[in-house]
């Protein structure tokens, strides 16, 4: 507010007045320029100020009024929800101050504790989602029933693409705008470019010295800065790791090669990078009679080693718990943590990526005596984002997050940070749970992304500022 | 300020000429200064020459606010934008006082005129257990571990982690700062709810050395009082507190228990400061094989005795309250679900409680007061019952010596009546606020007249 009024004075030169539509308005050539030097209004405010006639633009004064308001206070107008979304995003490309209104209208850092359900994503017909991924600015392509259907930052819906593929088990988003796709019926991995809505490339793991490696069908998928890695199983158990250049979808190394039937042999079914480190992780459960069975490795892609493994159940020394494994593993990528959720006492525990050793987990404890009883439960899911830990036990989500900092000396707050300092809270409500098992959670642009068992579309938690209060009256 | 200061403006100086947005906006120095000093808009009203200020607002919002500064209020026309802009405006111009002070303002409480108007949801599965409002009207709800914070529009909130499994006690010290405290949980937290996180963690250094758990927060315009026990139950203690700078003061009504001194064995579990006559209003009860007893005292808190004292063993209080305006203590039995009161202006030892309702239903014996809330506001005092609140008021009679006449209504229309039991009551501004069981939400009422 201090330097606005001293500016007010002295920058009466640096005024500016348009013409939109037949209204004039007025403005500093500063709040105009704030749009960035790409934009249509920067363009205008180059204009010599010799000239006394207003700039006319000949677009509606009205929404033109709401971005101008965008602009002044970085903070859309309440008189912005007369137009909708589409109209608002038209409007500011037009005047080329998208990224500001993308930047208001985005929602605040997601916080766990404090999120609700603020959209359900319905694509329009064969709406059951068999997998879905979510960018960083919080778009997100649905796979489903052979199409993938993307929603743009807003939540709108921008393309679908039909595939030839019956059922997409595995997507990644390999550039802006390409997709890899993989299905569990149907062999190879796909490229599928989503403005031109069409196939793009496909890579299918073949050996020429051996001839059994045959249609092979892809499990999982996650991309590197330059590479996607594709998780491949042949009908005759034997799988590989897959790593194909981004650039010129091509494949240019194998890794993890492995075969049997055993529980640590079968293909990685999840797999994450990790750009700090430039690792691999990569996990597998197995749900059986008799509990859960699988492993989590991290590979080195560069040089195809397995850098750390663990197997549950079994392997001396890997768990100071025998005979409760793990339900579920999800790295924390930025902080370089793995979670793991424990199939019978329903525990989370934690281990850190950085010291890993023959028994690093460091089990979570819950005080609160009325959430401390998780029980054993048959479907969970693990995801971390932003710090917070989501698990979803059946149809139920709960957020682990970290007490903030209190100001006491280091040393006790280290001893005491694995235990005391994550407090375990439901995001839902009870009818939310009710809805379906959930199915996959990801996170992404602070909202997070729930798919569940046999519902349509997938719903979008977000934090807000706003009380979202209800009338009576 | 002269409604007509002049038809041209050139002639007199004391008219101000203001460019907002392409709008041009007159109006005088005298406005344009009560804002008070050092605001936006006094240093225009300072520096007023040749030129026109040009601010780049937009003027429909500036339009508004002028008119809040010239009549203190908001124009009906500023209904049509959302009360969020206005906020944003007035804090760019730095009024938002004003606003506040237009629309949320403890004297503009009606009594007789709330209605149920919000609800207010909350995230997460927990159902509050603690109410904290300051006197703009700023919220606070503690639920489970979290403690979720609304503003004074009651528009947009935010909701911090605390280290607490559930918060029992709660008082907004500022819309920012509020002191949290737990039954089963170690020290008083003082919680900066704008970056989140505790400040300063207030303990009570007990005989026993074990942990101090708080019972009761209560606040005076100077102090902040404190009602400590030892984790393990055997001392308590209330604690003053200098309320700016958080240094204990002096330390009131220390218990140490011995053997099976019941009666001492009591913590304050609820304390309230009572403006016009410096007392301290500290009470507890528990209940026993023989029903709840308690007491409740006044305490001089600059000497440290009790001023007047009172053991409750028949029809025990389930809650007091103290009502300045009326100078009366109020209480609800908690056997027989009646108020009664005792007049603050003549205590002495044979003072008892004047029951309001019907003296009968002491002796069924049945808990009908359990749980019921009681507060007071202004001359008025609030009692919850169930799903309901009575709205107990002062009848003045001109003539007469038959004592005082209280008399009650319930609050609210059929439709409004019943539904979950209320577990929490919270006055701020000209808001009533309160919870039900097992519902994740805050009910807001509001007078009709002052809904924006």
């Amino acid at each position: 507010m201090e330097e606005e009024s001293t500016s007010a004075e002295s920058a009466s030169s640096e005024r500016i007045k348009l013409n939109v539509g037949g209204k004039l308005f007025e403005t500093t050539l500063s709040t105009l320029r704030s749009g960035g030097p790409d934009s249509l209004l920067f363009a205008l405010s180059n204009r010599r100020s010799s000239d006394p006639n207003p700039v006319f633009i000949d677009r509606d004064p009205e929404i033109f009024s709401v971005l101008l308001s965008l602009l002044r206070t970085s903070h859309l107008p309440s008189t912005a929800r007369r137009f909708s979304k589409t109209e608002l995003n038209d409007e500011a490309a037009f005047y080329g101050i998208d990224a500001h209104l993308r930047a208001a209208t985005a929602p605040p850092p997601l916080s766990g504790i404090d999120a609700s359900l603020a959209a359900v994503l319905r694509p329009a017909s064969e709406g059951l989602p068999s997998s879905f991924a979510v960018a960083d600015s919080g778009a997100v392509w649905i796979a489903h029933g052979g199409q993938i259907s993307g929603y743009d930052s807003s939540l709108t819906h921008s393309a679908t693409v039909r595939t030839h593929l019956d059922e997409i088990d595995a997507i990644c988003r390999v550039w802006p705008e390409i997709a890899a796709v993989g299905s569990k019926s149907d062999a190879g991995l796909h490229f599928y470019n989503f403005s031109g809505s069409r196939h793009v490339g496909s890579v299918h793991w073949t050996d020429p010295l051996d001839p059994r490696i045959f249609k092979a069908r892809v499990n999982a998928v996650t991309s590197s800065e330059c590479s996607v890695f594709a998780s491949f199983d042949c009908i005759h158990r034997e799988n590989c790791i897959i790593e194909v250049d981004k650039t010129k979808l091509q494949i240019v190394n194998q890794l993890a090669r492995q075969s049997g039937n055993q529980a640590k042999h079968v293909v990685p079914a999840k797999m994450t990078w990790i750009p700090a480190t430039g690792v691999l992780v990569g996990s597998a459960v197995a749900g059986g009679a008799f509990g859960f069975s699988g492993y989590v490795r991290i590979w080195d892609p560069r040089s195809g080693e397995v850098v750390w493994e663990t197997n549950e159940p079994g392997g001396s020394g890997r768990s100071s718990r025998f005979g409760d494994t793990f339900a579920d593993v999800e790295p924390d990528v930025e902080g370089l943590l793995l979670f793991k959720l424990c199939s019978k006492s329903g525990d989370l525990a934690m281990a850190d990526m950085r010291f890993l050793k023959d028994d690093p987990w460091v089990y979570l404890k819950e005080k609160n005596p009325s959430l401390v009883s998780c029980g054993e439960v048959r479907n969970s899911v693990v995801h971390c984002y932003r710090g917070q830990v989501f698990v979803a036990r059946e149809g139920a989500l709960e957020v682990w997050s970290r007490v903030g900092e209190r100001e006491i000396d280091e040393e006790s707050e280290r001893e005491s940070e694995a235990e005391g300092f994550y407090r375990r809270n439901f995001v839902d409500k009870r009818e939310d749970s009710e809805r379906g098992i959930i199915k996959k959670i990801e996170g992404g642009g602070d909202r997070l992304f729930v798919s569940r068992e046999d519902v349509e579309g997938i719903e979008v938690w977000e934090s807000s500022h706003s009380s979202a209060p209800i009338s009576l009256i | 300020m002269p409604p007509f200061a002049g038809s041209e403006a050139v002639g007199f100086p004391n008219i101000v000429s203001i460019d907002v947005g392409g709008q041009l906006f007159q109006t005088t120095k005298q406005t344009l200064t009560s804002a008070g000093p050092k605001t936006f808009f006094s240093r225009i009203a300072e520096s007023s020459g040749l030129h026109t200020p040009f601010i780049d607002r937009d003027p429909e919002l500036f339009s508004f606010l002028l008119s809040l500064l010239r009549t203190g209020n908001l124009p009906s026309k500023a209904k049509a934008f959302d009360l969020e802009d206005l906020i944003i405006e007035s804090k760019f111009y730095g009024i938002e006082s004003l606003l506040i002070n237009s629309l949320s303002n403890p004297s503009q409480l009606e009594p007789f005129n709330l209605q149920k108007s919000l609800l207010l949801p909350l995230n997460g599965r927990d159902s509050p257990s603690a109410l904290a409002a300051t006197s703009c009207g700023t919220l606070h709800v503690a639920h489970g571990s979290k403690i979720t914070s609304f503003d004074w529009s009651l528009r947009r909130k935010s909701t911090l982690l605390t280290h607490f499994t559930a918060v029992d006690s709660l008082l907004a010290l500022s819309p920012a700062l509020a002191a949290a405290g737990a039954n089963d949980f170690s020290g008083l937290q003082i919680l900066d709810l704008e970056k989140g996180r505790v400040r300063e963690t207030l303990n009570w250094e007990n005989v026993t050395k074990s942990g101090s758990t708080v019972q009761a927060i209560g606040s005076s315009p100077e102090n902040m009082f404190v009602s400590f026990e030892s984790s393990r139950r055997n001392s308590n203690s209330i604690m003053v507190y200098d309320l700016h700078s958080l240094t204990p003061v002096t330390e009131i009504g220390h218990n140490e228990i011995f053997g099976a001194d019941i009666h001492s064995a009591i913590p304050a579990t609820k304390l309230q400061w009572i403006e016009g006559y410096n007392l301290l209003m500290a009470s507890g009860s528990h209940s026993g094989p023989s029903g709840v007893s308690g007491n409740i005292r006044l305490w001089d808190v600059r000497s440290g005795n009790i001023v007047w004292e009172i053991a409750e063993k028949v029809d025990c209080f389930a809650d007091v309250a103290v009502c300045d305006g009326l100078s009366v203590i109020f209480k609800v039995g908690v056997n027989s679900g009646e108020a009664s009161y005792v007049d603050l202006r003549n205590l002495n030892d044979e003072t008892a409680w004047v029951c309001l309702g019907d003296k009968r239903r002491v002796v069924n014996g049945k808990k009908e007061g359990f749980g019921c809330k009681i507060e007071t506001q202004g001359n008025q005092v609030f009692c919850t019952k169930g799903g309901d609140v009575e709205l107990w008021s002062e009848v003045v009679m001109g003539s007469g010596n038959r004592g005082r006449i209280f008399k009650k209504n319930l609050m609210g229309r059929v439709r409004d009546m019943g539904g979950a039991k209320i577990t929490n009551l919270a006055f701020g501004g000209s808001t009533m606020f309160f919870t039900r069981k097992d519902q994740q939400c805050v009910e807001v009422w509001q007078s009709s007249s002052r809904e924006f």
